[in-house]
């Protein structure tokens, strides 16, 4: 939103502070200014032109962030910033509409509303005796460095009203409209050529200005070209009218047409402001178009409503902002900025909202102390550690263990990444994902949006093969949110962790390396060999990771196919039911008192065997006396054996183990190992 | 017969130049065998001593000692001297070179966002807030409703905000949390809620549908401006590892009333204006406020009892601001690149 400083000094008589100054206050103590810029800036050399032709002063513009301005409607004209501009600089704003004329409800020209709910007013009034011709050259220099094209002096003027008041104003030829104006929804199938060119097909939920025949303009948004000022124009009817802001705004994200109205009426108009504007638009147009004749304005209200009185406890308002306040300094506040102030006891006044900040921006007093604080500045603040109960802060105890295990991986040699949450349909066929299980986005941007991942795992497929073309061989994880659908249907979240070992040449070894991992960050797990059982694992080199028997992950090696070159070694854990299974704290064990005794044995088997399998049977025929089974190596001989060595500990709590014991211990688990089917190597 | 006297003369002259002609300590222990041992030398000479008169013998016996403690002195000081150039010798032949890198794995990375995000819990910690998650897919209303967005608030129009097919959203900052957490633990509270946020926008340089945000909030009874002031002094402060200048402005949102945007003081320029600040001598960093009394009472609470502030500060934002990141896309792009600068 564009201002210019000239227009405000204008409405602010007296005001002396330069225009960078009074750009900072604005932002200080109403909305954000992007800047001060030169008037041609927006418009060309053509401004400049103008300015010298009408050797008026060079004006300067001050740019307002329009997201700051988005609950404050009423500083989408000149005269809401003025007002702020009197308050803060201590001075008073001249009101450039006159004496309001008195208004009849019907005349020539009927107005009807057909629903309350659709249009709060609609004020109208007949020009007679009017004359198209170009706006004098302050008038168009004004328009232009605000970035409004110049039309013709009717059209303009309505276009510097909405600058000047803030309401939106329409102009139709009335030789080209009939008498009765209606507002009410469109119609099924009705649709109607705007101004701009374009034609419009029109819903139920869109609300019409119309005459007998046709709707003329789209409420709020646009008018109708049917009924455009023309060359030739003689009379005019001038509409000043209050639409719903949501209605208008649901509108004119369907059509896509955004118009300087239609953003105005988004932010809910004052209502009050229609007739002022009318009154405006005939004191100008007897300036610009000598001759022209008003009728009375016809004024249809049907929703008035009362601005509210607040009450407001000075006290309470010093607690809220942690400072102190006069009772005068309050007062003088609220009436700088045209609020009624009636003092009820010493610390105790009732505001009244004037109505142009009453459509949504000030209600409850909460929304008082804000006006207080900004006009203070809130730099008068003084920073205060609050007093509070000293007490222990309850932790997080899933952070905890995400923070132990990132400080363990990244000890690992893993580098945390952080992938996107979605997955496309691409991803989901390759990755085996039952879409029915799966969330699915509504409005994506791009196909890669498709479904939130059930599995961080094509995120980090992606990792491999992007850091591939640069490292040979590399170590990764992330640790984030899965989404899948509930048991219930409803939406269900969990914190995985993926963690992938690649390198460009290894044939696959490094699964064990990665179980070493998985035994570091989790201690307590075991490594159950399982078939490959989805399409990304390969189907040879697969387990599941489990504590206390219940599965918490997987480990396996990437499926080969998946990757143009190299192989990848994935740990999977599902990092809440981990934190759910986490040892407890337990009693420690004393220290041996006799010493123990060792020896080794090498088992030969089967290539598959599965070294698990060869420690239960030998845990199995060693009985009580084990204090450790230690793997120390496996020896192939081929074709289709192996040897595999252990070392078993024994000794007793309450002495020594004699020679023979240890003996006979030897000679029994040889027996079993033997009755068992294997040979023993030497 | 010879004089024991000149015998124990000769000897020690003798044993002197035999101990320090001992070239290694195996040879240095054979002359004190020989010489100091009890069947040596020396232990020979005394045994002469008997046919000695008495005057005599207490005479040769005083110069033995004298003998023996000047020959031990000598073979300690050799068999030191020895020791230390023989472990030199093997110290020598161990040296390696220090320079030489070490194999095995070196350590990975952590991500910036995470590091930022970490020490802000910490620091929060440390100031008695609570650190507490909420669902990255939210409903409706804890995302809009509840904190007060109305239905017609352009906020929630279809290009802002991730649908599911359910009616479910992704949720479009970490504030939803406030209202979760006052209803499941009450008040007072002081928390933050660091997480993943979603915005449906075109990617660019500078703008992402995926980025971290850490929601902060403050409930208790008369918690004024003035709190939230100090709060966010002292936090980025400690964020920035310096004093900084803060300073608050009006800003709209519909959960908190008054609203702020709060601007540092750049620290680039330190308020003279610099490209950085765009000339203005500050950078808007973070809105906050005090809590809307709707936001309360949707929660639960009684707004005439309890009030708060709350905050939401862009983590990767701050990430991209303390190691100068112009390209917002790196951080969700897994490129080992750069992720191992950090």
């Amino acid at each position: 939103m564009k201002f210019s400083y000239n227009w405000l000094r204008e409405l602010v008589p007296g005001l002396k502070m330069d225009v960078t100054t009074l750009a900072q206050q604005i932002t200080m103590k109403t909305a954000e200014c992007e800047g001060v810029h030169d008037p041609g800036a927006f418009a060309g050399a053509s401004v400049a032109a103008v300015a010298r032709a009408e050797n008026s002063e060079p004006d300067s513009i001050i740019e307002i962030d329009n997201k700051s301005l988005t609950n404050r409607p009423d500083l989408w004209g000149h005269l809401g910033m003025a007002r702020e501009v009197a308050a803060i600089a201590g001075l008073s704003v001249a009101d450039p509409v006159g004496e309001l004329p008195a208004a009849a409800s019907q005349g020539d020209l009927s107005i009807t509303i057909d629903d309350a709910n659709l249009c709060a007013r609609f004020s109208g009034q007949r020009v007679e005796n009017v004359k198209v011709a170009p706006s004098p050259l302050w008038m168009q220099y004004r328009l232009n460095s605000l970035g409004v094209n110049p039309i013709n002096n009717l059209v303009d003027v309505t276009n510097y009203i909405l600058c000047e008041l803030g309401q939106p104003m329409h102009a139709y030829d009335a030789d080209l409209l009939g008498n009765a104006i209606v507002v009410r929804a469109a119609r099924k199938g009705e649709s109607i050529l705007a101004l701009n060119g374009e034609k419009y097909s029109l819903t139920e939920e869109d609300i019409v200005i119309a005459d007998a025949q046709r709707p003329v303009g789209i409420a709020g948004i646009i008018g109708g070209n049917d009924t455009a000022i023309r060359d030739i124009t003689r009379r005019i009817v001038l509409e000043a009218a209050s639409f719903p802001a949501a209605n208008v705004r649901k509108s004119s994200s369907r059509l896509k047409l955004r118009t300087d109205a239609s953003q105005r009426f988004e932010k809910g108009q004052d209502p009050e402001n229609t007739v002022r504007a009318l009154a405006r638009a005939v004191e100008l147009l007897k300036q610009i178009s000598p001759g022209s004749e008003a009728a009375p304005p016809i004024d249809v209200y049907t929703r008035k409503s009362t601005p509210p009185k607040i009450q407001l406890d000075v006290d309470w308002a010093e607690r809220k902002l942690g400072r102190k306040l006069s009772t005068e300094e309050v007062i003088n506040i609220f009436q700088s900025l045209v609020f009624g102030v009636e003092q009820a006891d010493a610390r105790k006044l009732v505001i009244a909202v004037p109505s142009w900040r009453a459509t949504k921006d000030i209600s409850i007093p909460e929304d008082l102390v804000e006006e207080i604080g900004r006009m203070v500045g809130y730099a008068s603040i003084v920073p205060q550690a609050p007093a509070v109960l000293a007490s222990p802060t309850a932790r997080n105890l899933e952070h905890e263990q995400h923070r132990a295990i990132r400080a363990a991986m990244v000890g690992q040699g893993f580098t945390e990444v952080s992938n996107y949450s979605f997955i496309s349909d691409a991803d989901a066929a390759m990755f085996g994902y039952l879409p029915e299980k799966l969330l699915q986005v509504a409005n994506p941007i791009v196909a890669e949006q498709k479904y939130m991942r059930p599995s961080l795992l094509p995120g980090i497929l992606r990792n491999l093969a992007d850091n591939s073309r640069y490292f040979a061989d590399f170590r990764l994880f992330e640790i984030g949110r899965a989404y899948e659908k509930g048991a219930d249907g409803t939406p269900a979240e969990r914190t995985h962790l993926t963690a992938a070992i690649y390198g460009r040449e290894t044939n696959g070894a490094n699964l064990l390396e990665m179980k070493r991992v998985a035994q570091y960050v989790a201690p307590d797990c075991k490594v159950v060999p399982a078939k490959g059982h989805v399409k990304t694992m390969h189907p040879e080199r697969a387990a599941h990771v489990e504590i206390s028997g219940q599965q918490v992950g997987d480990l396996y090696e990437l499926y080969p196919g998946l990757l143009d070159r190299g192989r990848a070694a994935i740990l999977y854990l599902d990092l809440d039911a981990l934190q759910a299974l986490l040892s407890q704290r337990q009693a420690y064990r004393p220290l041996r008192r006799f010493p123990t005794s060792s020896f080794d044995l090498s088992i030969v088997a089967g290539t598959h065997e599965l070294v698990a399998n060869l420690e239960n049977k030998l845990r199995q025929f060693a009985g009580d006396g084990l204090i450790s089974l230690q793997f120390l190596l496996i020896f192939p001989l081929p074709p289709d054996k192996k040897s595999v060595s252990f070392r078993l500990t024994f000794g007793a709590d309450d002495r020594t183990l004699t020679a023979d014991e240890v003996t006979r211990t030897r000679e029994r688990i040889v027996e079993g190992i033997k009755a068992a089917g294997y040979e023993l190597r030497e | 017969m010879t004089n024991p006297i000149q015998t124990i003369k000769d000897l020690t002259q003798s044993a002197l130049g035999e101990i320090s002609a001992a070239a290694s300590l195996a040879d240095l222990e054979k002359v004190r065998v020989a010489v100091l041992g009890r069947k040596g030398e020396l232990a020979g000479i005394s045994k002469t001593f008997g046919a000695m008169e008495p005057e005599d013998r207490a005479k040769a016996g005083q110069l033995l000692n004298e003998a023996k403690a000047t020959l031990e002195k000598a073979f300690e000081d050799r068999k030191q001297a020895l020791a230390s150039s023989e472990s030199g010798q093997r110290f020598k032949s161990e040296w390696i070179d220090l320079t030489v890198p070490p194999q095995g794995i070196a350590p990975g990375h952590i991500h910036p966002v995470t590091q930022v995000q970490d020490e802000i819990e910490q620091l929060f910690t440390s100031m008695g807030f609570r650190v507490l998650d909420g669902p990255e897919v939210e409903t409706e209303y804890y995302n809009f409703d509840a904190l007060n967005i109305p239905p017609d608030h352009p906020a929630r129009d279809m290009q802002d905000t991730f649908w599911m097919t359910d009616g479910h959203l992704l949720r479009t900052h970490t504030s939803p949390v406030q209202v979760r957490a006052l209803q499941k633990y009450g008040a007072p509270i002081r928390m933050i809620a660091p997480g993943r946020v979603f915005r449906n926008e075109e990617v660019d340089a500078s703008h992402e549908h995926t980025f971290y945000q850490v929601e902060g909030m403050m409930v208790d009874r008369d918690v004024s401006v003035g709190h939230l002031i100090y709060f966010m002094q002292t936090l980025l402060s400690s964020v920035f590892g310096r004093k900084v200048t803060v300073r608050l402005r009006p800003g709209y949102f519909p959960f908190v009333e008054p609203g702020f945007e709060l601007d540092i003081q750049c620290l680039i320029c330190g308020g003279n204006g610099c490209a950085v600040c765009k000339q203005s001598g500050w950078v808007e960093l973070l809105p906050c406020g005090l809590v809307h009394p709707n936001v309360i009472s949707n929660s639960g609470l009684d707004p005439q009892e309890w009030n708060g502030f709350a905050f939401g500060l862009g983590l990767t934002r701050l990430a991209m601001m303390r190691y100068a990141i112009d390209d917002i896309r790196l951080m969700q792009s897994g490129d080992l690149r750069f992720l191992n600068q950090f």
